[in-house]
């Protein structure tokens, strides 16, 4: 019996989750989410957010940006639905890492600080000029009905590719040290993370107390807490990672993070396709050449980067300081397309196109369908990749060290 | 003939380069060589052992996680 109870617990607890379940769940989740909530579950609208109030703390005029309007800047991260989500997708990502015993501080190496950085930049400019990253304009804005998701999806298949021939180029991809050894290290390896799972419990209890005892707090601020601390909690257990799933599909042909995705955003359709019948609005936003070249440097900035949006804020939450700094990088991003945005980036690239629902232009089952073929479409051609058998890795890519 | 034996230590190393290296490296080693690799990159636990494999190689043990730390025996044949 001890022993049943004990192995449930480290399936349950401590091992990582089957991927594809767990976007599957997340799918649901952000439909549910969508109808609660009334908003997309997403987190680069209230990284631009902070950007502005750091400018704002150092006494900048924030009056003439119309870009922080268009995304509601206003509060603190308190008092916004999308800030208590994202601080609540810290908490469940942090207490998932210690539950798996996974949190480690790695230290990079400055060239992966300059790569994290640069990347993160890049990406943080893309998605806020797309008007949403892998969740808004893609996991979470596909099923939204919305155009420019489509766009914005295609941009990303393209930048992706370029970015890992940024990667793999030889200033980035380094040299693996590859060691002749008598022995291996199995014995030797110790982890003295015991206590972790003890801190991720520690930390729950924390994290209800909180909500518990703030009742004062709106109820739809708790629901978004709970939320964005399921979201975090899942994304860190099942290791979804976004820019793996068009990387790795590249590189060399894996489709698992892809196909799941697919799968994530089928479930979830069917539920946004009611809570919009139902009344709640869509969130459609401008299909222009923003949406495809937003999504060209989202796709090349997170694969420098290594990490996306939503991959850096659970990857840093392992301890990984490299994705610090892609988030440092993505806030700076946000904040400089922001600060162009009425410097033609509006006038050019959005304001002639229009906010293009496919609900809108060809109806209700016919929206459906559509993004359903949409969907259908990135899935074989996952496989037909795969079938290729085509890798980006070559031969002699890079030297190995030997030493 | 004693295998030869080899460790490939990417701890540190983000995504993708765990994989990158790891396919690199085995491309490289001579047939019948035993390698150690050695990651933290939490997605790794999945993504090598599995690349590895789609690659022809051959894990040799399992693949291990002692806290935060990966540890994957590949052979290749």
């Amino acid at each position: 019996m001890g022993e049943i109870v004990r192995s449930y617990y480290r399936k349950v607890v401590a091992d990582f989750w089957d991927q594809k379940t767990v976007v599957i769940l997340l799918g649901i989740l952000s439909g549910l989410y969508f109808g609660a909530v009334g908003v997309v579950w997403a987190v680069t609208g209230e990284f631009t957010r902070w950007g502005a109030s750091f400018l704002k703390l150092i006494g900048v005029d924030l009056s003439p940006y119309t870009y922080l309007k268009i995304i509601k800047y206003k509060g603190t991260i308190l008092t916004r639905i999308d800030g208590v989500m994202v601080l609540g997708m810290f908490a469940g990502a942090l207490i998932a890492a210690l539950f798996g015993q996974n949190f480690k501080l790695r230290i990079p190496t400055a060239k992966r600080v300059i790569q994290a950085l640069v990347g993160g930049i890049i990406a943080g400019f893309g998605t806020r000029l797309a008007m949403g990253c892998n969740l808004a304009a893609l996991f979470t804005g596909i099923p939204q009905f919305s155009l420019h998701t489509w766009f914005f999806t295609l941009g990303t298949i393209f930048g992706t590719y370029i970015g890992i021939k940024i990667t793999l180029s030889p200033y980035f991809r380094g040299e693996p040290k590859l060691v002749k050894a008598s022995e291996f290290n199995a014995g030797n390896l110790k982890a003295n993370t015991q206590i972790q799972p003890f801190l991720g419990w520690l930390g729950l209890i924390v994290f209800a107390g909180i909500l518990l005892s703030r009742p004062e707090m709106p109820n739809i601020l708790k629901l978004a807490t709970i939320f964005g601390f399921a979201f975090g909690f899942l994304i860190q257990k099942g290791q979804v990672c976004f820019t793996s799933a068009f990387r790795d599909l590249w590189l060399v042909g894996r489709t698992t993070t892809l196909k799941a995705l697919v799968w994530g955003m089928a479930v979830q359709m069917l539920l946004t396709a009611v809570f919009i019948a139902k009344g709640t609005p869509a969130k459609v936003l401008w299909a222009g050449p923003n949406a495809l070249i937003g999504g060209l440097l989202f796709g090349i900035g997170i694969v420098i980067a290594g990490g996306c949006e939503t991959g850096w804020m659970y990857r840093s939450m392992e301890g990984q300081v490299h994705f610090w700094f892609v988030g440092l990088g993505n806030v700076i991003g946000a904040t400089l397309l922001f600060l162009l945005w009425d410097k033609g980036l509006y006038k050019y690239l959005v304001e002639p196109f229009p906010k293009f629902s496919l609900i809108e232009h060809f109806g209700y089952l016919p929206a459906i369908i559509l993004t359903g073929l949409f969907l259908l479409g990135l899935y074989l051609w996952a496989d037909l990749r795969e079938l290729s058998g085509r890798s980006m890795i070559k031969n002699k890519t890079m030297a190995v060290r030997r030493v | 003939m004693e295998e030869k034996r080899y460790v490939l230590d990417l701890r540190g190393e983000p995504c993708p380069y765990p994989v990158v290296y790891s396919l690199q490296v085995l491309a490289e080693l001579e047939s019948g060589s035993l390698l150690e690799i050695l990651a933290d990159c939490p997605q790794s636990f999945k993504s090598v052992p599995e690349e590895v494999v789609k690659a022809g190689y051959e894990m040799a043990e399992p693949p291990q996680k002692i806290g935060p730390t990966l540890r994957f025996l590949v052979r290749k044949p």
